[in-house]
């Protein structure tokens, strides 16, 4: 087994894991255990359920490291795992912690926004979606989970991610028109 | 990459001050970005870190959990009492198919002959008698040095797993008993038989090795079926109300040596 060093990058790490190399775990953990905490964090509001998930995820990463297939970055296949692990994990729990929480969903906050709109800066738009919106945005596009997966995450039905993936998408085109 | 996030944006966003949209980029940038992901790894409390790797080495480490230990601990069993029982070699999937396939051969054949019924209730008490013989020892079980050093005692671990391999081949046995042709009570015949055979192992195990006592008992329990057949020329003799009384008392009577006994299977360490 060859030894390892910040010369190696995570394709060549990944590689000597799935190898069974057990200090390549390591190195990658250590290249993307600190990050993915954060972006764990901002979807779960429950330390002990985002360490969990990261164990989850580099169990699963050293026992399917083969399954990647050299598409895409490493950090984000990563992250695939990730997200998915922390929907599993939120199953299993009955009491859910999130974030961003099914909250009352009043039109009038949205129409709100919609009134004050006089901008069109992408990142600006954004800010002005309700959380609601945006954290369906944020699952959908950003974290790349299908209509069902998101709302697990979210604890809403798949239907409502749909609708209001619509209405954000509505309303950012609104705003940027 | 020619782009980053600037160091005042990624702290604050390690902090959970970034609002939304900045949170966005960041999130949309880092799997992608060795330089940033190194960066933002300084801001992360390494303590934690060290800890969630620490609990993944040991999972790492610890034994897998087989389809037995899953699906005792699904039904509520405690891990420590699962995983002894796991490691059971009579409750490993290759001895019961083999169990499954002996009940299947013997009620197939005793549908299709006469007498096959006899041969089913003859082999029905053996399976549980041979699977206790391979339930603990230093021969046969893979944690039995394991098992030396566990906080429980010997005598509890031969008689926890004895009963597991009683009641899974018993509800094996029982299930091919159902499928035999013209549900009679003879189908039910070998249930005394099979819990004499078994505690009279049992507690013969106090004296000798258990491979060596269930291999006796199961000698003379064919014997007993053969001459009980020629002399009595009546196949089912030996499952008739006086041998159904005799299977009891022998069961009786072994429950009360083991119990009187169980003090010197813990002293020897196990049935060695």
């Amino acid at each position: 087994m060859r030894a390892l060093s910040a010369d190696h990058d995570d394709v060549e790490v990944l590689a000597a894991v799935a190898d069974g190399d057990r200090p390549a775990l390591r190195v990658l953990y250590d290249r993307h255990a600190p990050w993915l905490a954060l972006r764990l964090a901002r979807r779960c509001a429950d330390p002990g359920l985002v360490e969990e998930t990261i164990q989850d995820t580099f169990v699963a990463i050293w026992r399917g490291a083969g399954r990647y297939k050299g598409q895409g970055d490493v950090g984000a296949w990563i992250w695939g795992i990730a997200i998915r692990r922390l929907i599993d994990a939120l199953r299993r729990q009955p009491r859910r912690q999130i974030l961003v929480a099914e909250v009352d969903d009043r039109p009038s906050a949205e129409e709100e926004i919609l009134l004050g709109v006089e901008y069109g800066d992408l990142g600006g738009a954004l800010q002005r979606l309700s959380p609601q919106l945006r954290a369906v945005v944020q699952a959908t596009v950003l974290d790349g989970l299908t209509s069902r997966e998101a709302g697990r995450l979210l604890g809403i039905p798949a239907g409502t991610v749909k609708t209001r993936m619509m209405r954000a998408r509505a309303q950012l085109r609104e705003e940027l028109a | 990459m020619s782009w980053h996030v600037q160091s005042e944006l990624l702290e604050r966003y390690a902090r959970g001050d970034a609002d939304g949209a900045q949170a966005f980029s960041v999130e949309a940038h880092l799997p992608s970005c060795p330089q940033c992901r190194g960066q933002i790894a300084a801001l992360v409390d390494g303590a934690v870190l060290q800890g969630a790797w620490e609990g993944i080495e040991e999972r790492l480490d610890a034994p897998r959990r087989g389809p037995v230990e899953t699906a005792l601990m699904r039904a509520g069993v405690s891990e420590h009492v699962a995983r002894l029982l796991g490691a059971t070699p009579a409750l490993r999937l290759s001895w019961l198919l083999a169990c499954a396939l002996v009940l299947a051969f013997a009620a197939w054949a005793a549908s299709r002959h006469d007498g096959g019924v006899y041969w089913f209730l003859v082999l029905a008490p053996l399976l549980p008698l041979a699977g206790v013989a391979v339930a603990y020892g230093p021969d046969v079980d893979p944690t039995y040095e394991v098992g030396l050093a566990a906080p429980m005692r010997s005598f509890g671990l031969l008689l926890i797993r004895a009963l597991a391999v009683l009641v899974t081949t018993t509800a094996m046995a029982a299930i091919a008993a159902l499928a035999l042709d013209g549900l009679h009570w003879s189908a039910a015949a070998w249930l005394a038989p099979s819990l004499g055979l078994t505690l009279a192992s049992l507690a013969l195990a106090t004296r000798m090795s258990a491979l060596a006592a269930c291999a006796s008992l199961g000698a003379l329990w064919m014997l007993a079926a053969g001459v009980g057949w020629h002399l009595a020329r009546e196949p089912l003799v030996l499952f008739g109300a006086a041998g159904q009384v005799t299977c009891a008392l022998v069961a009786a009577i072994a429950a009360f040596v083991l119990a009187r006994n169980a003090d010197s299977i813990e002293r020897r360490g196990g049935m060695a």
